[in-house]
Order: structure tokens, then C-alpha cells, then sequence
């Protein structure tokens, strides 16, 4: 028989027959190792997770002409394909026109409803959002003016000249002019400037206006850090004729504040978690192989050198810390995933390059808290650790 | 001699016992520092996030709808409502005036700049000191409300500074451009009611339509647009507690929808909607509506962060209780010859426990203590780093802690001592 | 020459002389009792001929090395290589089977050979245990197989530390016919006990008192 086979024998023995007592070992890395690759794992995915999340305070980037004129939606599309497709949280394209509804002057607003309520998750709807062709969501102010609810219609006059009508051509009705009926299916509650203009359709407005094709700006909702979103908008404004891309200083500078915060938060409670996780690691190894004295000094009886004795001990803690580092990293993954559905609901991105991390942190940690109690007990006369009963 | 036993194990048996009540240190500080961190970190976030600027608008009831639009294009004025400036330090008498961190008026009005250009000219509180009648004294004025921007040039201005001149402003990047206009420059604007000339303190990005704008103090403005001691809307950064059902059911049907009982929670909770109702209560005639944008995300971020947190929490608990009673079990494993040797010397199992035991609760006692004030510690560093405050320490945290050393030690050596109890004690004296 | 020679051995405690001036000679296949109430010595004796500890005065010469002058790595080589160690206690690594326990200690001496071990649990009658663990086995068996173990390096000197201190009536007599067994196949064998009974079936029995050497006996009745 081979020593090192014999000396496999001897650790998987220790192993397999002092059950309990490793039990105890190997739930200690393991616990270890648990919260080093969950922790970690959460650590990395809290920017993009979080990130997602501050979405939720809408556009950080709009679209403008950068030559005072309008914006073609072929422009549009090439400026939105150089943001990557998986950062694209929502992209709406705005139309302004001035229109009147019984005369009163009034703005109305061109967007794609499904992009807007992607820039814009804080809309607060009564009713529903507009489905239809000839479905419009108006503001709240707007609605109060026009004394409007969900439900009823309203009709929207487009002045193909441009003009204010006088009284003359208004009781004439000789003008230049396109109607649409609305029916009006929600009212919008954002407390901003929102609340002042009637949302329709693109195609609607093209309708009105008997004029497409033609945007005023575009509102674009990206998950990327400020300094990815600098050099996007710098990209664009450059790389795209007519458009100029410009950051929303507001939302982007203060998710920046808030997210390094955030951040450096989970860091530090993550370092602290760590270092007060691998000293318990350390403190449960270190009282199991304490317990292990005697066997040592019958090893050195036996003519045991210490390296020989020392490997041994390595040997089996590096068993253990292996074993429970590869359970750990598991573990941790399964943690950090429940943690991420329950708090962002999607699923987390796991770093395969933490698996022999965790493996090779918890392989350490056990070493070197077996390597302390073994020297010692090495240094100790084998006839005195016999004779202590 | 129960006691003297006791003293001998803490005694002779010192490394021992240091080690477990250092782990048990080591858990209870981790314990202590995670709930308190857990429990103040929705406080902590909130404030960060008035970065985003002002949560509530306050503007008069019977104001013209379409003002902001209109008065930009046509420069003329609309016959509007006005709040009045002397209302303003009302905002702080109510209820959740606590919460109130900042507010500031607006006077809004286009201008006619020197080359025929239209512009629009704001003006607010920057640095206003204010006396209430409750003799409370504070500041209040737009910086904290304008976080974002960044002055570019020139300073900010401050009423409170004595070199800032009467006509100081500040003007946006984008108009200062335009004008080719800098710092300590003056220019001249013109409305309906007077011209003025305003003296340029600062130029700020704003990133956003404020670049197109100008800034001035509020007399300067009010005489410009509308009349001393009138106002056109208030902004107001409040800290508020996330929606629940309960507000959004104010929110849509309005207070006077909701039960007497859900009247007086919804009415003592710092909601949005609640702290709105509240300011219209104290301001007369006016509407205090909840900035959405900032409002509602306020609400997300922070039940995000909450959760994430009280899950970390969870598993730090998890892993400390693991460790402590990982390391009990294995001490009191360890200790299989001297409990076999008190048994074949007649002890009783419950005196063989209860020995056990006793020693073991007073190196845990020892441990949470110390750990206790380790996580004191550890929370305030957290705190200071991130967030540059201290975190507060909750008294509750203190029970807390100390039924979770005590289950988790017992929940530790109990197991282990039990199964010492049922080994005979020859098998377990010659070392089986 | 003989295989072991204390010369003037002492081993001071700071005030206490656990030895004090001992000489002694044990010739190569003599079988020695060393006896004595406890507190004589024994044990610290048992340690320094064992090559577990050093004399603080005084030559140990072990088959023509002083091992009072090598150093303690040293010390365990020639621990590993000429003495086989048989204990009160028993001491078996109580995790390994019987064979696995034997197999350690060719293991740190040379080669583990499972064969080999077999055969030595064999002649200590206990071939069909061999795959137990220390815990499944009696007193007797446990102490069988640590002479099994102390044997199966061939070596030099057998050194047994009251092999029958734990015993009953029937363990102890199979333990010491395997003594008698031993001595018959030329093994040197010294044995550390203060039961008279142990003592009376070796060859020779020195007898030790506080620290000194104080009473030699030839066993008149022994039979080879």
C-alpha cells in the first residue's frame, strides 16, 4: 500500500467516523462560506438590482434636435441603438402641438404609451392608460379646467394655419382647421407639469396634424451609472446628425449620491459580517482540534514527526474546508437568489468566479485555525498529553 | 460547592471560556450592529434621498391652470391666486412639522431681456433666516432643494452673507450662453411692472429646462411680477413613510372617505397625502400635492433598501447563531471525560447540566455584554462612514439580543449535554 | 554489550529528584520488570528510556547512542524506529479500525501494509476483529491490539506502561502470555507496573524508590 493512500484513509476515517464532532466543523464553514458568497454576490448585484430600482424616478437622459428643428424617428432610432439593449429601461418619444378645445388654447402631448409608462412609473392613472386609436389620457389640471372624466369625449382642433381664430371666422367656421373626438380614458395625477397637457396617440396626433414623423424630443430611461450615461450621451451627440442627448441632471447626480451610499452600506456591513463570521469559523475549528491533543501526543508517541502530524491535521481541515466552501458557495447562491426575488423580484446574476473564491477563503480560514491548535500541541512532550487524563 | 465548581471551570478552564465568550462577543456585536443598522436604515436612506429635491408642491387653490405654459409665451399676465409669503413658517407648525427638512417659495414671472428675449426669471429663498411666532428659529431656502446643480462659476447666493447685493442672481448655463453673460456682470430685465437691473452672482447647471432660467432673490421678484408679500407656489421637502393601503385609499377617495379610526392613523402617520392634507390645512387657500416623481419613488427605493437590509440581517443572525452554538456544542463535546467523570462519582444529571449549564450562561452573559457594546461600535462606524451620522441605538435592540445569546447558547449546549448524559460513564472515562 | 545503559541517570523537577543517580543495563532479549509504588519514578523512567523525554543528568545509550545528547526531532526518529510502545491507557486513535490502527504506525515508520498488520493482529488472536473500531472492542482486545501495534516495526525494545492496570483477571493473563510469547521469539521487553503479579513472570524486576534504584530480584522460577 501506498503512504499517501494510507494517509487518504486516515483523514476520510476522521472524517466519516467522528461524525458529530465534524458535523459541527463542517456546518461552521459551511455557514461561513454561505454568507461570504451570498454576501458577495448580493454586494456586486446591488448596483444594477438597485439601479433598476431608482428607475422608478423616470427619464435620466432626453433626446433633443440639436438644430432647433424637429426630430425624425429614424434619428431617434439610430441615436437609441447605441445604448446597449439589456440597459434600455424605456424610451418614449415626445410631440408638442398647440391645439384648442372650445376655443381654449391648450397643449397636447404625442407619445408612445407603452415607452412612457416605462419612463415614467410614477404616472399615477384614474382610469386606464390609452389602447385605442382615439383614446386620450388627459392631465388632472387639464381635466379640472375642461371639467372632464373618464369616459367622456372630447374634441381636439388642430389649426392647420396656426392662428387664433377671430371671432368673425369662428362663428363662420371658416377655417383651416382638423377635429378629432376623444374619448377620454384616464385622468394623469403626477403633480408636475404633466397634469397640464392631453396625452395622445403618435398616429392620433399625426391625424390632427396631418403631419408625422416629427418629435420634439424623446425621453430615455437608463440603467447605467452616471459616468456609462456621460459617455453615451457624448457618443450619441456626436455620432448622430441632429441630435443632441443630454443627461437629466437631477435624476442622475442625485441616483448617484444615493447609490454609492447604498452601496458602501452593504460593503461595510458585508466586511463586517465577514470578518466576525470567519473569526467564529475560526474559533469552532480551532476548539475541535483542541479536543484532539491526545491524539496528537499518541502520534508523536508512535514516532510521528511534527511536519507529519501537521499535514495530517491541514490535510482533513482542508478536506472539511473544501467540502464546506463548495456547499457554502451553493448555499449562498440559493440565499442571495431568494433575496433577490423577494426584494427586486428578478433574478440575480451569480459570479461563477465565486465558487473557487469561497472555496479557496474557506480552504484558508480552516487551515490556518487547524494549524494553530496543532502546532501547539505539537510542541507539547507526547508523554505528558498521554499521561493527562 | 456548586459554585465552587463553577468558579474552578471559569477559572482554570480560562482560554476555554475566553474563546466562547468571545465568539459569543463576536455574535452579539454582529446582532447588535446589524438590527440597529436594520431598524435605522429607512431614516438614514430617506434622508439621502432629498437629493431628489422637493416631494410636495404647494400652489393656490384658485390658481390658473395653464400659467407656466402661457405666461412664457405671450408674457402676459394671467389675473392668478397668490399665496402669502407670511403664511410660509405655518409649514412648520403642523403635525409632521418635525419632517418638514425644507421649504422655499417661488414668484415666476417672463422677462424681457436687453436684446428683446424673453426669459424666465424665479424668485425664491436661498438662505432665509425665519422666525415662527412659536419663537422657533430656522433657515429655509432652495439649495437643499437643488442639490444637483452645480454652480459653475460664482457662488450661491445667501441672504444671510452680507457681501451678496440686494439685486444679486444667479443664471442658468444655458442662458448665460446665450447672452454671453458671466459673473459680476449686470443685465437689465423688463417686465409689465418695472424694469430692474440684476447682478450676476453665479451661473449653474442645472442639466435640465431650469439652464434657460434666472434666479433672484424673492423681493426682487415679487416687485418685478406680482406684490410684496405675494407668492406663487411653495416647494416643500418633507421626510414621509412609504404608501401603504391605507394612504393610497386616502389618496384616491380623499380623507373624508376613510372611518374615524383610519382618519386618526392615516391623519398621525407622516404619508405623503397625510402631511398635503396638513399644509392645506395651514396654509388658507391653498393645494399641497405630492411630486410623484419623487414621492412615489421615495416609497420604492425605501421598502427596497428595508428588505434588502432586514434580509442581510437575517442571514448575519442565521450565521452568528450558528457560530455560537457551533462552538458551545463543541466545547461541551470536549468536555465528555469530566462529565463522565461526575457521573461515575454519583452526580445527578440535572446537577451535571445544571453545572454546565451555569458556567456556560455566565461566559455568555460576560460575552453579550462586551458584544453588546462592540456592536455600538461597529454601527457608529457604519454610520459615520456612510452616511456621516450617527446611527441611533434602539433600546429594544437590547432585549432582543439578549433572548437571542440566551436561546442560541442554550439551543447550543443542551443537545450536546444530553447526549454526554446518555454515554455510560466507563465508556466515556476510558476514552471511547 | 547491552542494548540499553543508564549511566548515572538523574531527572531534577526543580526540588524534586523524580531520578536520582539510576544506573541500570538490559541486555538484548532480557525482559525487565521495573517496579515501584507510584511517586517512585516510574513513569519518568518509562518517558526517557521511551525516548519521550531527556535525563536532566547522565548518559541513556540506546543500542550505542547516547539519546540524551540528540535532539527532540532526532529523538523521534529513533522512538519510531526501535521502540514499540504499549500504554495503560491504550490509546488507539479511536476514529480508525484495529488494522488501521497498526497500519498508523507503519505508516510514520515506513510503509503501511494491510498484509503485514493482518498477520500481527493474528498473532495477537485477534484476525477476525480486525475491521472494528476501538469502541466495539473489550479492554483486553483494545490493549491486544496496541501490542499488535507496538510490534509490528520489529523493534528494538517493547516498553509497556502498566499494560494491565486496566484489565480484568482473564485479559491480564492472556496479555502476559503474550509476553511469555514474545521473550520466547527474542524480543527485549521492559515493563513498567506496581502489580507484584506482572512483575513476578519476568526475568528480572528492578524495583525503584524515590527516584533510586534500591532492590534488584532474579526471577529464580522463570521458564523460557
Amino acid at each position: 500500500m501506498k503512504k499517501q493512500t494510507m494517509f487518504l484513509r486516515m483523514i476520510t476515517a476522521s472524517l466519516l467516523r467522528r461524525r458529530s464532532r465534524m458535523l459541527v466543523a463542517l456546518l461552521a464553514i459551511a455557514v461561513g462560506a454561505t454568507i461570504l458568497s451570498g454576501l458577495v454576490t448580493i454586494y456586486y448585484d446591488v448596483p444594477r438590482q438597485m439601479g433598476e430600482q431608482f428607475r422608478s424616478y423616470g427619464a435620466n437622459m432626453i433626446f433633443t434636435s440639436s438644430n432647433g428643428g424637429t426630430l425624425s424617428e429614424e434619428a431617434l432610432n439610430q441615436a437609441k441603438e447605441q445604448i446597449k439593449e439589456n440597459q434600455l429601461v424605456g424610451f418614449a418619444p415626445y410631440r408638442y402641438e398647440n391645439i384648442t378645445v372650445n376655443e381654449r388654447p391648450m397643449m397636447a402631448a404625442a407619445t408612445d404609451f407603452d415607452g412612457a409608462a416605462k419612463t415614467s412609473p410614477y404616472w399615477r392613472i384614474d382610469g386606464s392608460w390609452p389602447s385605442q386609436p382615439g383614446e386620450a389620457l388627459v392631465g388632472k389640471e387639464t381635466a379640472q379646467t375642461l371639467a372632464l372624466n373618464t369616459g367622456d369625449k372630447v374634441t381636439l382642433t388642430f389649426d392647420l394655419d396656426k392662428k387664433p381664430a377671430t371671432a368673425d371666422e369662428a362663428a363662420n367656421a371658416e377655417r383651416n382647421q382638423n377635429n378629432r373626438e376623444f374619448s377620454v380614458v384616464g385622468i394623469l395625477d403626477t403633480g408636475g407639469n404633466e397634469e397640464k397637457y392631453i396625452f395622445i396617440s403618435t398616429e392620433d396626433m399625426e391625424g390632427l396634424t396631418g403631419k408625422s414623423d416629427s418629435f420634439d424630443m424623446a425621453e430615455l430611461s437608463v440603467s447605467a451609472s452616471q459616468n456609462e450615461l456621460k459617455s453615451y450621451a457624448d457618443s450619441i451627440s456626436k455620432k448622430t446628425d441632429g441630435v443632441s442627448a443630454r443627461l437629466v441632471k437631477r435624476v442622475t447626480q442625485s441616483e448617484n449620491t444615493v447609490l454609492s451610499k447604498l452601496q458602501a452600506l452593504v460593503l461595510l456591513v458585508t466586511v463586517i459580517v465577514l470578518l466576525l463570521t470567519m473569526i467564529c469559523v475560526a474559533t469552532t475549528m480551532m476548539a475541535v482540534v483542541t479536543e484532539r491533543r491526545k491524539e496528537v501526543g499518541l502520534r508523536k508517541a508512535l514516532g510521528a514527526s511534527n511536519r507529519s502530524i501537521i499535514v495530517e491535521f491541514m490535510g482533513e481541515g482542508l478536506l472539511l474546508g473544501g467540502i464546506g466552501g463548495l456547499l457554502g458557495s451553493l448555499c449562498g447562491f440559493i440565499f442571495a437568489q431568494a433575496v433577490s426575488m423577494n426584494v427586486f423580484n428578478s433574478s440575480i446574476q451569480f459570479h461563477w468566479l465565486l465558487i473557487p473564491v469561497t472555496v479557496l477563503v474557506s480552504v484558508l480560514v480552516t487551515g490556518l485555525s487547524c494549524l494553530l491548535p496543532v502546532r501547539s500541541a505539537t510542541d507539547v512532550d507526547p508523554a505528558l498529553v498521554l499521561k493527562g487524563e | 460547592m456548586f459554585f465552587r465548581m463553577i468558579k474552578g471551570a471559569l477559572f482554570r478552564q480560562k482560554s476555554k471560556m475566553i474563546m466562547i465568550a468571545v465568539t459569543i462577543a463576536l455574535g452579539s456585536s454582529l446582532a447588535t450592529a446589524m438590527l440597529n443598522i436594520m431598524l435605522d436604515v429607512g431614516d438614514k436612506v430617506n434622508q439621502e434621498l432629498k437629493a431628489y429635491g422637493a416631494n410636495i408642491t404647494v400652489v393656490p387653490k384658485e390658481n390658473s391652470v395653464l400659467d407656466s405654459l402661457y405666461d412664457l409665451d405671450d408674457g402676459s399676465e394671467t389675473a392668478a391666486a397668490h399665496l402669502k409669503e407670511e403664511d410660509l413658517g405655518k409649514i412648520k407648525t403642523i403635525f409632521w412639522g418635525f419632517n418638514i427638512l425644507d421649504f422655499t417659495p417661488f414668484v415666476n414671472t417672463a422677462v424681457t431681456l436687453s436684446d428683446g428675449s424673453t426669459a424666465k426669471l424665479t424668485g425664491t429663498w436661498f438662505n432665509h433666516h425665519l422666525a415662527l411666532n412659536t419663537g422657533e428659529e430656522l433657515d429655509a431656502g432652495i439649495h437643499s432643494l437643488r442639490s444637483w446643480w452645480e454652480i459653475k462659476n460664482g457662488q450661491w447666493l445667501d441672504e444671510q452673507k452680507e457681501s451678496i447685493p440686494a439685486n444679486g442672481a444667479l443664471i442658468g448655463s444655458a442662458l448665460a450662453e446665450r447672452l454671453g453673460v458671466n459673473t459680476g456682470d449686470t443685465i437689465e430685465v423688463k417686465t409689465a411692472k418695472g424694469s430692474q437691473s440684476l447682478q450676476i452672482a453665479g451661473i449653474y447647471d442645472a442639466g435640465g429646462d431650469e439652464d434657460e432660467q434666472l434666479f433672484t432673490l424673492l423681493p426682487v421678484a415679487q416687485e418685478l411680477a406680482v406684490a410684496k408679500g405675494l407668492i406663487d407656489s411653495i416647494e416643500v421637502s418633507a421626510l414621509t413613510t412609504p404608501d401603504n393601503e391605507l394612504a393610497r385609499k386616502a389618496a384616491t377617495k380623499g380623507p373624508a372617505a376613510l372611518s374615524p379610526a383610519d382618519y386618526e392613523t392615516w391623519y398621525c402617520t407622516a404619508y405623503v397625502s397625510s402631511i398635503c392634507y396638513q399644509i392645506q390645512e395651514a396654509i388658507p387657500d391653498s393645494v399641497a400635492s405630492a411630486v410623484r416623481q419623487v414621492a412615489e419613488s421615495e416609497g420604492t427605493i425605501l421598502d427596497k433598501t428595508q428588505l434588502l437590509m432586514i434580509l442581510i440581517t437575517i442571514l448575519s443572525l442565521f450565521g452568528s447563531a450558528l457560530g455560537i452554538s457551533n462552538l458551545v456544542t463543541a466545547s461541551v463535546m470536549e468536555r465528555s471525560n469530566e462529565i463522565g467523570l461526575l457521573k461515575a462519582i454519583g452526580a445527578r444529571d440535572y446537577r451535571i447540566s445544571g453545572i454546565v449549564l451555569t458556567e456556560i450562561m455566565i461566559t455568555a452573559v460576560v460575552g453579550g455584554v462586551a458584544g453588546y457594546f462592540m456592536g455600538y461600535g461597529f454601527a457608529q462606524i457604519i454610520g459615520h462612514t456612510v452616511f456621516a451620522s450617527s446611527i441611533e441605538m434602539k433600546p429594544m435592540v437590547i432585549p432582543l439580543v439578549a433572548v437571542l445569546i440566551v436561546i442560541v447558547t442554550l439551543a447550543g449546549s443542551i443537545p450536546a449535554i444530553r447526549m454526554l448524559l446518555r454515554l455510560r460513564p466507563a465508556e466515556v472515562l476510558h476514552g471511547r | 554489550m547491552s542494548l540499553l545503559e543508564l549511566k548515572n541517570v538523574s531527572k531534577i523537577y526543580g526540588p524534586l529528584k523524580a531520578l536520582d543517580n539510576v544506573n541500570l543495563q538490559v541486555e538484548n532479549g532480557e525482559w525487565l520488570a521495573i517496579m515501584g509504588p507510584s511517586g517512585s519514578g516510574k513513569s519518568t523512567m518509562m518517558n526517557i528510556i521511551g525516548c519521550m523525554d531527556k535525563p536532566s543528568l547522565g548518559e541513556v545509550i540506546l543500542d550505542g547512542v547516547d539519546i540524551a545528547k540528540e535532539s527532540g526531532k532526532k529523538l523521534t526518529e529513533i522512538r519510531r524506529d526501535k521502540i514499540g510502545l504499549i500504554f495503560q491507557q491504550f490509546h488507539l486513535v479511536n476514529y480508525l479500525t484495529a488494522v488501521e490502527n497498526v497500519m498508523v504506525s507503519q505508516y510514520y515508520h515506513s510503509m503501511p501494509d494491510e498484509k503485514e498488520a493482518l498477520e500481527a493482529l493474528e498473532r495477537v488472536g485477534l484476525k477476525d476483529r480486525a475491521k472494528h473500531l476501538p469502541s466495539q472492542l473489550s479492554g483486553g482486545e483494545q490493549q491486544r491490539v496496541c501490542i499488535a501495534r507496538a510490534l509490528i516495526n520489529h523493534p528494538e525494545i517493547v516498553l509497556a506502561d502498566e499494560p494491565t492496570g486496566n484489565l480484568d483477571e482473564a485479559n491480564e493473563n492472556i496479555v502476559i502470555d503474550l509476553f511469555r510469547q514474545l521473550h520466547r521469539e527474542g524480543t527485549t521487553l521492559i515493563v513498567v507496573t506496581h502489580d507484584p503479579e506482572v512483575a513476578e513472570v519476568a526475568q528480572r524486576t528492578v524495583v525503584l524508590e524515590h527516584g533510586r534504584l534500591v532492590k534488584e530480584i532474579m526471577n529464580e522460577s522463570f521458564e523460557t
